[in-house]
């Protein structure tokens, strides 16, 4: 081995060494999931914080972060201040005493103000707040091409009937009402979930639904049946579904809203939520929000449920009761704060007092008034349920059932698996 | 049909199956190769193939995907890290899995099966057990976030199947080696350095192919054990940082899979040629 190779070798240690020991000051440590444009926004969101407190905020970005952070929790060494994938995990995180009581750093009266009381349940765990929600996305939409609705002579429609209807009327026509798009890696069979929830929400009371989520009833209630059958009545259907099952199956969830801009448009409505507009954008830059796509409220079905909200939302809890780590958790509950953040990535805020100039388009402050206004909110249900179920087997029942099996033997299945998980 | 015709025959027959098995082989990457140069709005579009045919239309073909990876990822700081986590992460549990095979090959003491057995048994323990009581101990001595204690956790864990390789191959040297050594007068260290050390480069190189190709790509046991911040992420955490949460601009990896491939191959064809003389050295005892 010659002395150069050695020179080096002991170099690397030592700089190794050296990097380590050079690491010091005031600094929040932050995990979340987000990567590339989503996590350019929320540094943008953090530098004026950083700028007036002289603080520095680290942030790791990880799509493995439930993972990460209850390894990191467990080992007793988790960052300051973490997204939280959803509330059942807050809650896990609550009860083995892992979060920080916010209500000793912040003022309760003024998040109470500023927020609705739908979020502070949301972010509490028995009575006492844990986490604060920084945006949120509105899940029941339905998009489409405003020019391809013109052209065709369509109308939107208000109701499920309504709906059916002008599905029946493309089919006629020999058009294809729907692209559904149910792949998504490891993750596969969620936009189904979506379906599922909104059509829940929409055939039964909110508390049904809440004791759908708590398995306070099985999975193999009649409500829940019905809600997967009228899912099935389209998803499963060759006519109203672009490409059939099979398509929808094979389909990425971010590629399937494009067929609804290609000319002939080869499908007219597209379920999802907010946040697939950054990828309608990313499949074709010239469309314009509002004009070559918009999207309607996902409507009723039973009328006496009317149209309710369902969403999912990211939220913050502090971990280390550091100073530092509470001031950045003032400022991210601050309207302030949230409107950088949704203005970069089309979200929508969960702070009441964002002004809602402030969002990028009309489309967006559309969403945000029907989130604001809504009669009945709730959160995205496979979120709350045990990740047995609500990332297990809800999942893969849903591309089970697409797929042609029998709905019976399916809702057994989950059922089985969610009579372990909800023991716990 | 002589001999000779039948031979070129099929040797004719096994190149082309190997050809073709190659060719199968190397699709996906050359599929990740070309969406690497073409625009998003493309990838979202049409498949990787439909650019074969006009293969030099420029408007088809772009560099902003590596501009933007480039741009995004601080790619020196990232690369960088990169080499002060893997250089020692593979010299420190090479040097000590040589000691511990030549121990165990050619030293008698006290508990040497029960050693060997629990080298063994440790092949099979799956790393993410480790990771919650590892964690905790790194963060009593104040190694958690910090080199060293990645380097430690990536020597324990290439270490087993570094030694258990090494001393197959170590341990099948012929006897008589050691015995003229000892004659000579050559102290247990002594053979260790002049006779084992040059005998074991081919394996050593192979294995130092594995544990750096292993260090170099792992991403998991960096998040847990150093964290994200960029003073001491290394690429592979940067990369993964590239893409949104729902996955968005997925496009960039295929580009920044390219960037960070470059030292593995480095790495690969500079010592290939010990490489399959040592897989063969491990597995053919003398």
């Amino acid at each position: 081995m010659s002395k150069k190779l050695i020179f080096f070798l002991v170099s690397v240690l030592l700089a190794g060494l050296f990097c380590t020991a050079a690491f010091a000051g005031k600094t929040v440590t932050v995990l979340g999931t987000w990567g590339g444009a989503e996590r350019d926004a929320f540094m943008k969101m953090v530098e004026p914080f950083e700028a007036a407190t002289g603080i520095k905020v680290e942030f790791t970005g990880t799509r493995d972060l439930p993972t990460i952070l209850t390894t990191r929790v467990a080992a007793g060494n988790p960052p300051d201040i973490s997204g939280i994938p959803n509330p059942g995990q807050m809650q896990e995180f609550a009860e083995v005493g892992a979060l920080v009581d916010l209500s000793e750093f912040m003022d309760i009266g003024k998040l109470q103000d500023e927020y609705s009381q739908t979020w502070i349940d949301l972010g509490s765990y028995g009575g006492k707040l844990y986490s604060i929600f920084i945006s949120a996305d509105l899940k029941s939409l339905v998009w489409y091409s405003p020019k391809a609705f013109s052209s065709a002579g369509y109308q939107i429609p208000q109701t499920w009937d309504e709906l059916m209807t002008l599905s029946d009327k493309m089919v006629a026509q020999g058009k294809t009402p729907w692209s559904i798009g149910l792949e998504s890696g490891a993750a596969s069979g969620w936009p189904g979930t979506d379906w599922i929830e909104d059509i829940m929400l929409r055939t039964v009371k909110p508390e049904i639904y809440d004791k759908w989520v708590n398995h306070e009833i099985p999975w193999t209630d009649s409500a829940v049946k019905r809600a997967w059958e009228i899912f099935g009545d389209i998803a499963r259907s060759d006519k109203y579904v672009y490409g059939g099952a099979a398509t929808a199956l094979t389909t990425n969830f971010g590629d399937a809203p494009n067929v609804l801009f290609t000319s002939p448009p080869r499908a007219y409505m597209h379920k999802q939520a907010t946040f697939i507009k950054s990828f309608i954008l990313n499949y074709d830059p010239t469309l314009k929000p509002g004009e070559d796509f918009s999207f309607f409220p996902f409507p009723s079905i039973d009328p006496e449920y009317g149209t309710p909200a369902l969403g999912a939302a990211d939220m913050f809890a502090v971990f280390n009761n550091t100073p530092e780590a509470q001031a950045l958790m003032r400022y991210l509950a601050t309207a302030g704060a949230q409107e950088i953040w949704v203005v970069q990535l089309g979200k929508l805020s969960a702070n009441r007092r964002v002004n809602p100039s402030a969002y990028p388009d009309d489309l967006t402050r559309e969403a945000a008034q029907i989130l604001a206004s809504a009669q009945t909110f709730r959160f995205d249900g496979s979120d709350l349920m045990p990740a047995a179920v609500g990332s297990g087997s809800f999942w893969s029942g849903i591309l089970d059932y697409v797929g042609g099996e029998d709905l019976d033997s399916v809702l057994k299945r989950i059922e089985e698996t969610a009579v372990d998980a909800y023991k716990k | 049909m002589s001999e000779k015709t039948s031979r070129i025959l099929s040797r004719g027959l096994l190149h082309t199956v190997i050809i073709l098995i190659a060719v199968l082989w190397l699709i996906p990457t050359i599929g990740v190769l070309i969406t690497s140069f073409r625009p998003a709005q493309d990838v979202a579009n049409s498949g990787w193939w439909t650019v074969l045919g006009n293969m030099f239309d420029s408007a088809r073909l772009t560099l902003r995907n590596y501009n933007m990876v480039l741009s995004r990822l601080g790619v020196g700081r990232a690369f960088l890290n990169s080499f002060i986590i893997t250089i020692p992460a593979t010299i420190i549990p090479l040097s000590i899995a040589l000691l511990a095979a030549y121990a165990l090959g050619w030293m008698k003491f006290f508990g040497h099966t029960f050693v060997f057995m629990a080298l063994i048994a440790l092949l099979v323990v799956p790393l993410q057990m480790t990771f919650i009581p590892v964690l905790r101990i790194f963060n009593k001595l104040g190694l958690a976030g910090s080199f060293p204690g990645i380097w430690l956790a990536h020597s324990g864990y290439g270490l087993p199947l570094a030694i258990y390789m090494l001393y197959n191959s170590i341990s099948g040297l012929p006897k008589e080696l050691f015995d003229s050594a000892s004659i000579d007068g050559a102290s247990s260290f002594h053979t260790f350095l002049y006779i084992v050390l040059p005998l074991s480069v081919p394996i050593v190189a192979s294995l130092a192919i594995f544990q750096f190709l292993w260090v170099w790509n792992d991403l998991l046991v960096a998040l847990i054990y150093l964290g994200g911040t960029p003073d001491v992420a290394p690429i592979t955490v940067q990369i993964s940082s590239l893409v949104g949460s729902y996955g968005q601009d997925w496009e960039l990896l295929t580009a920044a899979v390219f960037i960070s491939i470059v030292p593995s191959l480095i790495i690969f064809f500079s010592l290939q040629r010990y490489f399959v003389r040592g897989i063969l050295a491990g597995s053919v005892k003398g």
